[in-house]
Formats: structure tokens, sequence, C-alpha cells
């Protein structure tokens, strides 16, 4: 492109006009455009701050907090010491208390207090609470810890250190006299009592629990300064459910009574206990109570506790577990569900109420609705739980479950039944509680896009795959091995892979000697000679030793048949002493071994055939040259 | 006919020998392998009936482990099953047992035990469902991952890891006998003999990966202990390069006095023998 060609865009000066105030509406600025706005901005500040300040919203959190009178942290910390009752029997627990005017959190507490022997203790409960003093909330920590000793005496637990607000401390000393009757005048120690009507349960298994607050010996019944607090690891109180009932009285006198509901949320043995600030301070009269400072006494709460109860508590079976299951453990029972309409077109929203009741024991507001099932012909959106407080759905007794579906088809005549089930616990068995299906009528309707498109891919959809859960136990050991290592690694595994392998090896060398023995039959025939051979020289040694001459011979000659066969080869019976002879070398025929030969076939063939007895005189003493002509046969042979 | 002719009517000829040989010599092998197989027998049949007769005594201990631990554990006494079916799993190695040792440490807490215990129980018994489910409950509420398997130690997890060694062996040395002994013993050969040879060759080529799989699958372990650190040396006082959650798997590269050297999805390092469990411990 050439040069000329290029135009750059010039703003035509003809078209900027300045303003009154000397601004370039071309946002070209003037040293006298600032000035102008900063008198500008000086105006509006200064109507701003003429106008009437409009009023900040403040938190209503933080209005109540403010509302608040302060908590005292800055008097000085001051314990109180005290042993309720500080004369005990011998094994007779009583309440050793540490009282602070401070924040519990304040309070450094030892993990574990050095008690001097004899005396036993166990931890019990600690805590706080806030009582009014004044323009200031005063708060009182307590720890509490139960001793008893089992012989009689004075027990002095010494002083020690604790720190408070990070400075020290010092917790008096305290003497605990165990006598073998204490005075009839001191009253008995102030316990909570814990009241559980059983101590064996499901896992999720609600129960109402009792704290009794027993009165003075004089009948005073103090109440209780806050709620009572069940303690305990692995359980849930539900503090919406704490009330107080009726007072109760009994021989040892009247009970204040308090409610509330416990569940157990892990398995294994459980211990819980009561704790609770009562109202005033009890008058011990003569013992070893320390109190320093300027706590008032009025405004003093006191820390009760109970005894631990132990939980037995079991998981819920695996066994027997039917669909819909939410964990809802209790008996419950449903009404009949009621639909808004029984009449809907497709598409248009209709609404399942089910009211669900449970036993007494049974905590409602915590059931679960179980989840809707999926199904083609129904879009279902999760139920709604019930928005009410939990203290007027236990007091009503009943809690609703609200479904909405939409009917996807017109085709359908009812509305799906939702699985639901719950676990009874005083059978130990789930219990069926499914909604029913309710009938409905369906008319067409003009369905939106994304309903037909949720129908077409609920019906494409495969089912979904099931949530994993954990499964029960194995019944039997099952599937055994020796050990975790497989058997190819093991040493032995290869050694065993020898034992085939010798056996076809050994086969194999058998068939080869056999095809060679087949070839060479004359092999067989020497060696099962031989054999023979030696075995009626075993006959033939026997005769001679038994001094049996015919015998003698008759093996001799026996044997020298069976040595000389196989150059035949021929049946060794069938032989005379010609054969014999014939075997044995030109030398030999001739000489002392044919001789031999000669005559030992004379003389059985004369015992055999002859009419009278051969003369066997002098035979066994040819012995010596008979074994060496065996000999000589038998080394023929090879 | 001669003289020699009638005395001895066998020498006519070689071949009645041989015939006769081959009879007798056949007859002597045959009765001789008979009585030894007899032998052979008898000497299973009394160590059978030892075995018998001493293992019921020797056995009952597992077995009474075993019963111990699901009553501790329907007791919800998780510690006691926990130690029971684990004392019951180092005596007899079974699917079951550590299934259900597994269920108990999940229950103690001990996700990464737990883990590592329906691992070995499906090391043992692949067809184990129960166990399958719980390791896919267990990672999908810990939010672990599985350990990633090559296509070969895939194959070796479709049957148990001992199943693999014997297969093999067998059907190569039934595809070694069917190849040669026809030949040994003088069989027609037959379609069949060389088809059972082919098909236990084959099987045993298909199961040479398996093996493989199984060799390589014994150094995957899993870290026992919540929050593990994986350290840059073996040292105790070694820089830790991460933390590992319980229960998250590794292979076991190389051991040095009481570390092992592992490497995870993400990386490589070393930890304390004690922080981590081998499905096939050695």
């Amino acid at each position: 492109m050439p040069t000329s060609q290029i135009l750059l865009p010039v703003p035509d000066l003809r078209e900027v006009r300045p303003s009154t105030f000397g601004l370039l509406l071309d946002f070209g600025f003037r040293i006298s455009d600032f000035a102008a706005a900063v008198v500008l901005a000086a105006l509006l500040s200064s109507t701003a701050a003429a106008q009437p300040a409009s009023p900040t919203p403040v938190d209503p959190l933080m209005q109540l907090m403010l509302s608040q009178p302060p908590i005292d942290v800055e008097s000085p910390v001051v314990p109180l010491v005290s042993l309720d009752p500080p004369v005990v029997r011998p094994g007779e627990f009583s309440t050793y208390r540490v009282i602070f005017n401070a924040l519990e959190e304040s309070v450094e507490w030892p993990a574990k207090l050095a008690f001097p022997p004899p005396l036993e203790a166990r931890p019990g409960a600690h805590g706080q609470m806030l009582a009014p003093g004044g323009a200031k909330l005063e708060p009182h920590a307590a720890f509490n810890y139960h001793v008893r000793a089992s012989q009689q005496g004075q027990f002095t637990i010494p002083e020690f250190t604790v720190t408070v607000y990070g400075k020290p401390v010092t917790v008096p000393a305290a003497q605990l006299e165990v006598v073998a009757s204490p005075p009839a005048s001191l009253p008995p120690a102030q316990r909570l009592i814990l009241e559980v009507p059983t101590t064996n349960l499901f896992v999720g298994q609600a129960i109402k629990v009792r704290v009794l607050l027993p009165g003075t010996p004089s009948g005073f019944v103090p109440g209780l300064m806050s709620p009572a607090q069940i303690t305990g690891e692995g359980l849930f109180v539900d503090q919406t459910a704490f009330h107080a009932l009726p007072p109760v009285s009994d021989s040892n006198g009247v009970y204040n009574r308090y409610e509330t509901s416990l569940t157990p949320l892990a398995v294994g043995n459980l211990s819980a206990f009561a704790q609770a600030f009562t109202a005033g301070f009890r008058n011990l009269g003569p013992g070893p109570i320390t109190f320093r400072g300027p706590m008032s006494i009025p405004a003093l709460g006191l820390l009760l506790d109970s005894d631990p109860v132990e939980l037995r508590v079991r998981p819920l079976p695996r066994e027997g577990e039917l669909p819909g299951f939410t964990g809802a453990v209790g008996t419950l029972a449903l009404d009949r569900p009621e639909l808004d309409s029984n009449l809907v077109r497709v598409g248009e929203p209709v609404k399942l109420k089910v009211k669900v009741h449970g036993d007494s024991n049974c905590n409602l507001a915590r059931v679960v609705p179980p989840p809707p099932p999926h199904v083609r012909d129904w879009q279902i959106f999760v139920s709604t739980a019930d928005t009410l407080p939990p203290q007027i759905i236990q007091a009503q007794g009943f809690t609703t479950f609200i479904y909405t579906l939409i009917p996807l088809t017109e085709k359908t005549r009812a509305t799906p039944a939702i699985p639901f089930s719950c676990f009874d616990p005083d059978h130990g068995s789930y219990i069926d509680v499914t909604i029913p299906a309710v009938p409905i009528q369906v008319k067409p309707g003009a369905a939106p896009a994304d309903l037909k498109a949720l129908s077409q891919a609920g019906a494409a959809e495969p089912e979904s795959e099931k949530e994993p859960v954990l499964s029960g136990l194995a019944t039997s050991p099952g599937l055994a091995a020796r050990s975790l290592v497989p058997v190819q690694q093991e040493p032995w595994f290869p050694l065993v892979q020898l034992v085939p392998a010798g056996a076809i090896f050994g086969l194999w060398n058998w068939d080869r000697r056999r095809r060679f023995l087949e070839l060479h039959p004359d092999l067989v025939l020497r060696r099962r000679a031989r054999r023979a051979l030696r075995r009626e020289c075993h006959v033939l040694h026997r005769a001679a030793r038994a001094g049996d001459a015919s015998r003698f011979a008759a093996a001799a000659v026996n044997a020298m048949r069976l040595a000389c066969s196989p150059h035949y080869p021929a049946e060794p019976r069938a032989l005379v002493g010609n054969d014999v002879l014939g075997v044995l070398s030109e030398t030999d025929r001739s000489t002392r071994a044919g001789e031999l030969v000669r005559r030992f076939f004379a003389l059985t063939d004369a015992a055999r055939f002859g009419t009278t007895p051969p003369d066997t005189s002098g035979l066994l003493d040819l012995k010596p040259d008979l074994d060496r002509l065996l000999r000589q046969l038998d080394e023929q042979l090879l | 006919m001669n003289r020699s002719e009638i005395r001895n009517p066998n020498r006519s000829g070689t071949g009645s020998v041989q015939d006769n040989f081959r009879r007798k010599r056949f007859g002597f092998r045959f009765s001789a392998f008979f009585r030894l197989s007899v032998f052979g027998f008898r000497i299973c049949c009394t160590l059978a009936l030892t075995v018998l007769v001493v293992l019921p005594s020797s056995a009952a201990s597992p077995d009474v482990l075993f019963r111990q631990g699901s009553e501790a554990y329907h007791a919800a006494d998780y510690t006691s099953a926990a130690n029971a079916f684990q004392k019951a799993g180092i005596l007899r190695p079974a699917s079951g047992t550590f299934q259900n040792l597994g269920n108990a440490e999940w229950e103690r807490g001990n996700s990464g035990t737990a883990i590592l215990a329906w691992e070995q129980a499906l090391w043992l018994d692949p067809f184990n469902a129960a166990a399958c489910n719980n390791l896919r409950f267990a990672r999908k509420t810990a939010q672990l991952e599985a350990p990633e398997l090559a296509w070969y130690e895939v194959v070796s997890t479709w049957l148990p890891v001992n199943w693999w060694a014997w297969i093999s062996g067998l059907s190569f040395w039934l595809a070694v006998a069917m190849g040669t002994l026809p030949g040994i013993f003088r069989l027609r050969k037959a379609v069949w003999h060389q088809a059972i040879a082919a098909f236990g060759f084959a099987v045993f080529l298909l199961s040479v990966p398996a093996h493989l799989g199984v060799a390589t699958r014994s150094r995957v372990g899993f870290v026992l202990q919540k929050d593990t650190p994986l350290r840059l040396t073996p040292t105790e006082d070694a820089q830790f390069l991460t933390r590992l959650a319980a229960g998250e798997p590794a292979r076991l590269e190389r051991v040095r006095q009481k570390f092992f050297l592992i490497r995870t999805s993400r990386s490589l390092g070393w930890i304390r023998r004690d922080q981590f469990g081998l499905t096939c411990p050695r």
C-alpha cells in the first residue's frame, strides 16, 4: 500500500467548542479544569455533611449481646474448696469440689490430681455458669471429684497451684474425716440421680432419661439454675426436649424431676452421668470448708453430678434391613397419605402429605424422610422436612413428610409407593412402613419439554448403581490359604514342579531302554540266564553243604544248561552235554572242564534213564572245579 | 527235522522269542508298577488318616477365634473382635476372616487397616462380594483411590492368587504329558491327545501374564495410619514431602532397614515399615 494512502484520523478543531467552564469536549484537559473539579468536590462534600445522618442498621444479635451485662473477668480469682460431706464412713464417697470465680476456659486444670493414699478419687463433673452479680455477670467454674477412703482417719488433700487467666492461683488444702459413725446432724451428700429406663440400647435409639434432684432433709428442694446436662462420649442429648416434671416424694424426701431425650450415636459400652448447677449454697455446718474472697454466697451455684450409668449400645443388625431405611429407630406408624388433588394434568405438580406417628421414645423431629424412588411415570422431589420446632413436633406426636410429584404421563393411575422402614428396638427387627400408592387421575396435558426429556431419559437410563454400604460379617472363614504369600513365590513350588518333570523323564528313559532291549533281545536272554544261573548256583551250594550228591549233580547240569542257552539261543532243558561243550573253547573241551561236563551229564543221564543208581562218590570234591567252570560260563554271558 | 529242533522248538526263529520277551517284560514292568502304585496309595491313605485325626485339634484354634471375634463384633466389642480375627488370620489366612477383620477395624475407626484387611480378603478370594463392596464403601466414605492396576494385574484379580500357580503348573504338565505319554505307552495317536495338549499349552500361555500380575501386585500396600508422613530420606528426622491418608495405596519399591520406599499416585518417598501394610506381607 502506498504511503500516501494511509490516512490518520485528525480531529476537526472547528468542531471542538469550549464549554462555559473551560472543559474540552474531546477530553483534553486544562489546568483550570482541575481547579474546577476540586471546587465541585468541596461543594458536594459540604452539601453531604449538611444533610442529617441516616441511622446505621445494627445487627440484632449484636444488639442483644450489647444489652447483656459484661462478664467479670477482672476481679481477683478466689478458689473455694469444699468436701460434701466433710465427714463420711469408710468406703463412702464425698464430693471434693473446687470453685473459681473465673471462666472455665481460663482455668488450666491439671490433667491428674494427686490425692494422698489411702484416698481414692475419680473425676466427676466440671462446668461453668454465669451468675448475676451486680452490674456484671460473675463466672463460676466448678471441678468435682469423688473421693473415698477405706479406713478411718483424717486425710488432707494438699493445696496445689493452678493457672487462671495466666496467673498462679493456690487452691487451699481440704480435710476429709472418715469415721465409723458420722454425726446424725450432718446432711448427706447432695447428688443428682440419673434414671435410665433401659441400659441395653441400639445405636440411634432415643430414650427418655430423668434427672432427679433430691431435697434436703428439712424439706427444701432447690431448683436448677440451668438445664441439666447428660455428659458422656458418643451420646446426643436433645436439650430442646428438656423439661421439668412435677416433683415426687417418697420415704427419703421430695425430688424435683427433669426429663430429656438421650440418643446413643456410637456403639459399645458408653458411660453417662448428669450434671447441673443448683441455686444456693448448702450450709454444711462445722467442717473443713475453706472460703476466701468476695464471692457472695447466694450467687454461688453448686455443681452437682450423678453416678455414671453404663450403657451397652449395640449396632443395628445388617440382616433383615428393609428398603427405605433412613435410620429411624422406634415404632412408627403412618396415616393414610393425602393428595392435594385427585385430578391433575400431565406436568402439574401435586403434593403428597404423609403423617408419621411415633411412640413416646421416638424422636420424630429427627426422622429423615425416605428418598423417593426412581419411577418412569413420575418425577418426585425429595420431601421437605417438617418445619415446626422440634418441641411442637414432639408434643403433637407426629411429623409430616411432604413430597411433590409431577406426573409425566396420563397413563399412570396411582402415585408410586415410597419404600420406608424403621427399626423396632423392642423386637430387634425392621418394620416396613412403606408409604402406599394413592389412586389419582391424570389427564393429558401439555407436558413441558424438559419433563418430556426427563421422561425419555428416565426410560433410557439404566437403574442407578446402588450406594455401597458396609456389609455384615462373614459367617464362615471362607477360602483359606496356608499363607498370604502366593505359592509361586514359595521355595517349595519349583521343587513340586520337579515331580512331574522327573516322572515324565523317568517314563521317557524307561521307554528308550525298552526300545533298545527290543532291538537287542539276546541281551535280555543273557541277563535272564545269568539270574537263573545265580539261583541254580545257590541250589548247588546248598546241595553241596547238605552232602546230597545227586541233587548237586542235577543242579550243576541245570546251571550249565542255563549258562549255555543264550548262546544258541535255546530252551535250557533242551541242551545236552555236547551243546555245553560246544560253548567251551577247544582247549577247555579236552581238559578238566570238558571232563567235568561229560561226567556230570553222564551221571544225571544215568540217574534219569539207568536202572541202577550211578556212582556219585567223590562228586562233591569236584565243586571247586565246577565253580570255576560256571564262573567261566557266566563270564561268557557278559 | 534235526535233533536240535526237536529239543528246542523255540530255536526256529527270533520273532517268537521277542514276542515272548515283550509279553513277559511288560508283564513284569506293569506288575511292578502296580505294586508300587498300591504301596504309594497305602502311604497316602495312612498320611491322610493321620492328617484327618490330627488336623481337627490343631485347626480348632482359628475356628474358635473366628467364632469369638464374631461374638465380640455382635456385642460391639470391636477391639476384642479385631484381635480375635487378626489371630485367626495369622493362624489360618482366610478370606472371610480378613473380611470380618476389616469390618471390626472399620468400626474401630482404623480405615487404613480395614482397607488392607479387605484387600487381603480379595487377594485370597476375588469372588468375595462383601469385601469388594466394603472396599467401595470405605473408599467412597474416606475419599480414597483404589490402586491403579496394569492390565496383567487386572487379569490376576480374576482368580485367587494361588489358583494361577496351580493352573499354569497343571496346564503345562498336562500339555507335556499329552505330547509325550501316548508315544511312551505306544497308544495310537488321536486328535484328542493333541487337542488336550494344545488346550493345556494355551492355558499355560494365558496364565503367564496373570503370574506377572500376582508378582507385581504383591508389592502393593496401603498406608495404615492417618496423616502418615512421607519422608525424603529413610531417617527419623527426614524432611516430610507430604502426608498420606490412611488407606492410600502405594507400591513398594525398595526396603532399607525400617523404612520402605513407596510410590503413590503422586509422589515417591520413604515411610516407616509399621505405617505401611503390604497385601502380601514379606
